[in-house]
């Protein structure tokens, strides 16, 4: 492996040892707290200060990017080789200094993918808690026609947000964006697909506000397909099991 | 070669504690909180984000999440064109 995954490091300090610097520059002390009027104990998000705050906000879930490379032409082109993990986070601030550092899906090479799962969910149809579930997802065919960035950026919001899913649905694994020379494809992976142990009425839901994050009409549909029925069909595209 | 200082940002970031309750945070005017809607209860860190609030992020977080960030991109993406 050329790269492990890494965390962003936490280094969290009680609140009244982390150093408040004044606008000026001087160093803190208590009383130039008091000064201003501040309690070293007041929380201060990144919109009271981008340099300093001591608040973040947390994810409900820890969340794992991935990308997988397009295949180079040499040798090592398995999928295992191309695919990468990237890098871990559990919040809002985190998540917005990675998206803002990397890649843009519409500069991406054709055949890249990127994956946000939740950690410890490989995004592969293999992994335990991937096979018995299937995905919603979406061709967009006409590729010039679509800001496919902005509706990438909308689906992970939805994902780490939480607002795909209803509480205690439990169904949301990861999304996944391909690039491909004919389309762009986004899709919602689920743990399970709505048939034994699962529950189709939560799925149907992930369906209907998944379609929403993506803007589609009223006459375009996401659709639904297990995974190892994809697998078995020799092709990702296999018949639909619902569609909304 | 010595390695990068962690810029202020990132070193605010690291050192940051998890909000513990939406309850009583109060945010700079002009802010929008989350959605109470999305989050009926209190319940410690499980906090749901509307897509509004988490855009408000967008231009205010814009650090690399690490010093060696470019290093690991160019071993993980490649070709990565760093904007910054």
């Amino acid at each position: 492996m050329a790269t492990a995954a890494f965390e962003i490091k936490d280094e969290q300090r009680p609140l009244n040892e982390i150093p408040v610097s004044l606008p000026n520059g001087e160093e803190s002390t208590e009383d130039a707290i008091a000064a201003e009027g501040n309690d070293p104990t007041e929380q201060l998000t990144v919109f009271h200060s981008a340099d300093n705050f001591n608040v973040k906000h947390p994810l409900m879930n820890k969340w794992t990017l991935w990308f997988t490379k397009p295949p180079s032409g040499k040798g090592g082109n398995d999928w295992s080789d191309l695919l990468k993990e990237v890098v871990t986070f559990d919040s809002v601030e985190e998540f917005w200094g990675i998206y803002n550092n990397i890649s843009k899906t519409s500069d991406l090479s054709l055949k890249s993918d990127y994956h946000l799962f939740k950690q410890g969910v490989r995004p592969e149809w293999e992994d335990v808690q991937n096979k018995n579930g299937g995905k919603w997802s979406y061709q967009f065919r006409d590729k010039r026609a679509v800001n496919i960035d902005e509706l990438w950026l909308n689906v992970m919001l939805s994902a780490i947000g939480e607002t795909l899913e209803a509480d205690a649905a439990n169904e949301v694994m990861g999304v996944v964006v391909n690039v491909r020379k004919a389309f762009y494809r986004i899709g919602v992976w689920t743990r399970t697909t709505g048939a034994k142990g699962g529950n189709k009425d939560a799925l149907m839901e992930i369906g209907k506000r998944f379609k929403d994050v993506l803007k589609l009409p009223a006459r375009d549909y996401v659709e639904f397909s297990g995974h190892t029925e994809s697998a078995h069909s020799g092709s990702t595209r296999a018949k639909a099991k619902y569609s909304v | 070669d010595e390695p990068a200082l962690p810029s202020a940002a990132l070193t605010a970031l690291r050192s940051a504690r998890p909000i513990e309750t939406l309850k009583g945070l109060e945010y700079p005017e002009g802010i929008q909180s989350p959605n109470p809607a999305l989050n009926p209860t209190a319940a410690p860190a499980k906090f749901r984000y509307d897509k509004d609030f988490l855009m408000q992020f967008q231009t205010v977080f814009t650090d690399k999440p690490s010093t060696d960030w470019d290093e690991r991109m160019s071993k993980t993406i490649g070709d990565i064109e760093s904007a910054r």
